[in-house]
């Protein structure tokens, strides 16, 4: 017995050490990224020893960081291009899953397929041709073409990923349901706005989330399509910045910290959220 | 909660009416867009832009553009296809032959006809009308700035290695000596070889007589001794203690280890001087420029040369503006315009006698730079290497040259490899025609 | 009878506008999809039989890009570099992640505080943290090397630099993996481990005939996941490691090499080959992948 309490007092000691050393590793390059940003260059590039803390804790980096980009507009640009496209993400993809889940129509198999095509093509293969759409697109309508919000949202109108998960959460929700709702009167579209779609609210956080994640992180299309300094998103706009910094990392340390803390702080606060949303995308 | 769908909708259609409404603003102006690649330029060319708009034409504003170098090439290409290129951009030798073969840019020969036939040839030097010319020997561009490459040293490790600052009796020679010596004492690199071709070995076999391309740019120049030669001074340099090696520059580029203070000379264009000074003033006064050393034994010539080119702007050859476009092209070469673009420091004005409008940009330093260095060396620059197939071998020579430095390559194989490549691809290119 | 066959026609009139409705909500995703993903991807099929001769021009070739390509042993470096990438990143990654994901399991004080920072990677832009891994890897300057006392050139060695960027994979994700383990891990009742418990089982027998089995049809979601991706990586190594580098070959992807032949190199012919080929091995990969779960997945939970 007391063999047997020693064995996992052990346990929970190696669980704890295996877990702070992992905590170590995955915190580190942040708390590295951090102090950089305050270092002068030649203090970053100094070596044996190397120089651990900044000897004087200024902002220079930061304000050339800030002299170089317009981080207002980042900022702005980069929501702007989240909630469009989370927006059309859920709306559209709610749609097209209640519909892939609950309905029946010819071709519904093929239709379908075309959603499991797009998820397994790299997304490399559409930067041009939706830029030449995009082109030709704000050649009539100036609002609609390169440099605009609506062209940062583009190839997000429509989610395959979203349609494909969301189908399984209305796989889930029992026919009985939308037959009872079907019984009182209901057509299909008011089962799938009255009824069904609030049944979602999980599902559709978790989209949300991930869509949010995703849009964020997107780098090679802002590039491509949004020149005009003043409507870059963060990634893209710290793409620039490593153009013109090259190799001076404490200054690309500084632009990485100012492009991050959005969404980070975003994340302390609904960290919950957060993960029992990503948690949630891995179906079930 | 059952509204959720509908309010979303209406969110959406008002949000995103209201985002198109903010930029569609219509004032019975033209608006152009300008894009350019150097965020360093953005600010005197908008000057440009505006002087444009007050002095010649209040009904026309010029947007300008930033989009960086990888990208911008990408973007433009796909704009071409789809004719939808930006009112007004720039263009480089690498690819205006190119561009120009495949009636992509506008024809601006005859440009100052009305006011003078013989403006280009008076105002601009034979390299930048070179540089703006396509293979039809008609003019696509418009000259824009015209640079060269130069030495840059950290004068605190030169005296304190006791060694005298380079100049225009330096050679070869004088550079290994003065790396030995610096990094005797200091403990610093001396001169960092970085695998380049414009900001590095193409110097050097120009240098030495040799060259990348004949006169005539039908055959690649590696089948030459002077080339040759020249090529493996410079990939050897690698081999001595004082040099990083490539695996080095893919991380720190030399720029970086110098403004560091880690190293103490490299070859710099001149056109990254002005934000050398801006970005890092804690060193400001430590360095300054010099003419490139030259080859001890040339083949031919007397052992100067530097790799000379120039940018142009341009605009689309079926462009839906593109009356005021050439109009604007037409302000942009002339001397005011020029003018601006100097005295903005963005580069030196490729209309001759505005070149001391570019050095006066440096006058809010207090340290000022040896930039009659660069000046001089325009009088034996050799023009940017470039003929209508290099699209096709520019990146295969890069991934040679890569093998050589890694050493899977053995130099001559290497060298004979480029020198086919160059020879084939050519030759396909002249056939096609 | 008659009642039957009343119902019947009824149902057809209902079915025609369910069928309506079905056509209706369906059409925004699906002609999206179509222009701006199944259209570009017909066209690069095309293109993957011509020849680029600039601007969008195309002269037909027929099967020649992909004879070339098979004959190209940069494509096949590519091509291994790929498979290698994934061996790297997909069994360690979730190996990892399922190990952390039973260390949060366990009832220990903190929990929360772990959860959030393993998961932290996952919400900062990809293009801030292959900046800060290069500057910790760094040969003469990193932190790395000065703490481990050593000298490799962790992104331009050739043998090393593809580890390096499976590095940065891995803790990139090892957050989002780990998440939806735990979710899988959680859904496991406790009764089982306690039955096992009084039958004297070893943690190790449990975790064998218990957790493995239980959580194994997450796993097969993640791995599918994460396999998928990691064919198509491209981002992370283009931003880890720059076409001026002289370990380049040895870490290209095929997606990589897409891009440098596409849009540097302007032969979008063989680009697009490059791309038929990579989704067919997406193809072939995810086939085996369904027939090989029914060997381990267990379903019966």
């Amino acid at each position: 017995m007391k063999n047997m309490q020693r064995n996992a007092q052990i346990t929970k000691v190696l669980t704890y050490v295996v877990l702070i050393l992992g905590a170590v590793i995955m915190i580190f390059p942040f708390v590295w990224m951090i102090l950089t940003s305050f270092k002068t260059q030649t203090e970053s590039m100094q070596v044996n020893p190397i120089v651990f803390f900044p000897t004087h804790w200024d902002l220079n980096n930061f304000v050339d960081a800030v002299k170089s980009l317009p981080f207002v507009n980042m900022y702005i640009n980069t929501a702007l291009m989240i909630f469009f496209r989370v927006v059309c993400a859920v709306a559209f993809s709610s749609m097209a899953a209640y519909a892939f889940a609950k309905l029946r129509f010819k071709g519904k198999n093929i239709l379908f397929g075309i959603i499991l095509v797009q998820m397994s093509l790299p997304s490399q293969i559409f930067i041009i041709p939706q830029y030449q759409m995009v082109a030709k697109l704000g050649n009539l309508i100036p609002a609609l073409g390169a440099n605009t919000v609506f062209a940062l949202v583009f190839p997000g109108i429509v989610s395959a990923f979203g349609t494909f998960f969301l189908r399984q959460t209305y796989l889930g929700i029992p026919n009985e349901i939308s037959e009872a709702a079907y019984l009182d009167g209901c057509n299909q579209w008011q089962t799938f706005t009255k009824v069904l779609f609030p049944l979602t609210g999980t599902s559709v956080a978790a989209l949300t989330i991930f869509t949010a994640v995703f849009a964020y992180g997107d780098l090679m299309w802002p590039l491509v399509v949004n020149s005009d300094l003043n409507m870059m998103t963060l990634s893209s706009g710290l793409a620039t910045l490593r153009g013109q910094f090259s190799t001076n990392f404490p200054v690309l340390m500084a632009g990485s910290l100012l492009a991050m803390l959005p969404m980070v702080v975003l994340y302390m606060i609904f960290q919950r959220q957060f993960i029992e949303g990503i948690a949630h995308t891995g179906g079930k | 909660m059952n509204k959720i769908p509908r309010v979303l909708a209406a969110v959406l259609l008002v949000a995103m009416l209201l985002s198109l409404a903010g930029c569609g603003t219509s004032d019975g102006k033209t608006h152009l867009t300008f894009q350019i690649w150097d965020v360093g330029q953005r600010d005197g060319m908008q000057a440009m832009c505006d002087a444009y708009t007050a002095n010649v034409n209040p009904n026309v504003e010029i947007e300008v553009q930033v989009t960086s170098w990888g990208e911008y090439w990408t973007k433009l290409e796909a704009a071409a296809e789809s004719n939808t290129m930006a009112d007004i951009f720039w263009m480089h030798s690498d690819q205006i032959l190119y561009y120009s073969e495949f009636g992509m840019l506008a024809d601006v020969t005859d440009l100052y006809d009305d006011e003078d036939p013989n403006f280009y040839q008076e105002h601009y030097s034979d390299i930048s009308i070179l540089n703006a010319t396509g293979e039809d020997g008609r003019m696509y561009g418009v000259p824009k700035d015209k640079d060269n490459v130069v030495l840059v040293y950290n004068k605190s490790m030169f005296d304190a290695a006791g060694v005298s600052y380079p100049d225009e009796t330096w050679t070869w020679d004088n550079l290994i000596d003065a790396s030995q010596k610096i990094y005797d004492v200091t403990g610093k690199y001396g001169y960092m070889a970085y695998n380049d071709e414009q900001l590095g070995y193409h110097n050097f076999v120009y240098q030495n007589g040799g060259c990348i391309l004949t006169e005539d740019k039908t055959q690649g120049g590696f089948d030459q001794q002077a080339t040759r030669d020249a090529v493996k001074f410079y990939v050897d340099l690698q081999s001595y203690e004082w040099c990083p090696d490539q695996a080095y520059f893919a991380e720190t580029s030399p720029g970086t280890a110098f403004l560091s203070g880690l190293g103490s000379m490299y070859l710099e264009g001149s056109w990254n001087l002005l934000s050398s000074m801006k970005n890092y003033p804690d060193i400001e006064g430590q360095w300054d420029v010099a003419v490139l050393p030259a080859a001890p034994n040339p083949v031919s010539g007397n052992g100067h040369a530097t790799i000379s080119n120039g940018l142009t702007y341009a605009t689309a050859a079926h462009g839906k503006n593109l009356d005021i476009c050439l109009d604007v092209l037409k302000y942009f070469g002339s001397e005011e315009a020029q003018r601006i673009q100097g005295e903005s420091g963005a580069a030196i004005p490729a209309y001759m006698g505005l070149e001391d409008t570019w050095i006066s940009a440096f006058d809010q330093f207090s340290y000022q730079l040896d930039l009659q260095a660069v000046m001089d060396q325009f009088d034996y620059a050799v023009q940017y290497v470039n003929n209508s197939a290099r699209p096709k071998w520019k990146s295969n020579v890069v991934d040679i040259m890569t093998s050589i430095y890694n050493g899977s390559v053995d130099i001559d194989t290497g060298l004979d490899q480029i020198q086919n490549l160059i020879n084939t691809e050519t030759a396909k290119k002249l056939a096609d025609k | 009878m008659a009642e039957q066959k009343k119902a019947k026609t009824k149902m057809s009139a209902a079915a025609k506008r369910e069928q309506n409705w079905g056509y209706l909500m369906i059409a925004p995703t699906i002609i999206g999809l179509i222009i701006l993903n199944l259209w570009p991807f017909v066209q690069t099929i095309y293109t993957s039989f011509c020849e680029h001769l600039g601007f969008g021009q195309y002269k037909f070739v027929g099967l020649q890009n992909y004879i070339e390509m098979f004959q190209d042993p940069e494509v096949w470096r590519a091509t291994w570099n790929t498979i290698y990438f994934c061996i790297l990143t997909v069994p360690l990654g979730l190996f990892l992640a399922l190990l952390v994901a039973m260390l949060l399991n366990a009832k220990i004080k903190g929990k929360g505080v772990f959860r959030t920072i393993f998961f932290l990677p996952m919400v900062c832009a990809p293009a801030a943290v292959t900046m800060v891994w290069r500057w910790i890897f760094n040969a003469d300057y990193g932190i790395l090397n000065q703490i481990l006392g050593t000298k490799i050139n962790w992104v331009t060695d050739p043998n090393v630099v593809m580890i390096a960027c499976a590095i940065v994979a891995i803790w990139s994700n090892i957050g989002y993996d780990a998440i939806l383990l735990l979710a899988g891990l959680q859904n496991i009742s406790k009764s089982y481990y306690e039955a096992a418990s009084i039958d004297g089982a070893s943690k190790i027998t449990q975790f064998f005939h218990i957790t493995l089995p239980m959580v194994s049809p997450t796993l097969f979601v993640v791995m599918i996941m994460r396999l998928m991706s990691s064919i198509k990586v491209y981002d992370l190594i283009y931003m880890m490691v720059e076409d001026t580098n002289p370990a380049l070959t040895s870490v290209q992807s095929l997606m990589y090499l897409f891009y440098r032949q596409s849009f540097v190199a302007g032969s979008r012919g063989m680009g697009s080959a490059i791309v038929i080929w990579t989704v067919l091995l997406i193809g072939i990969v995810t086939v085996i992948q369904f027939v090989g779960q029914k060997k381990w997945v267990n379903y019966e939970v």
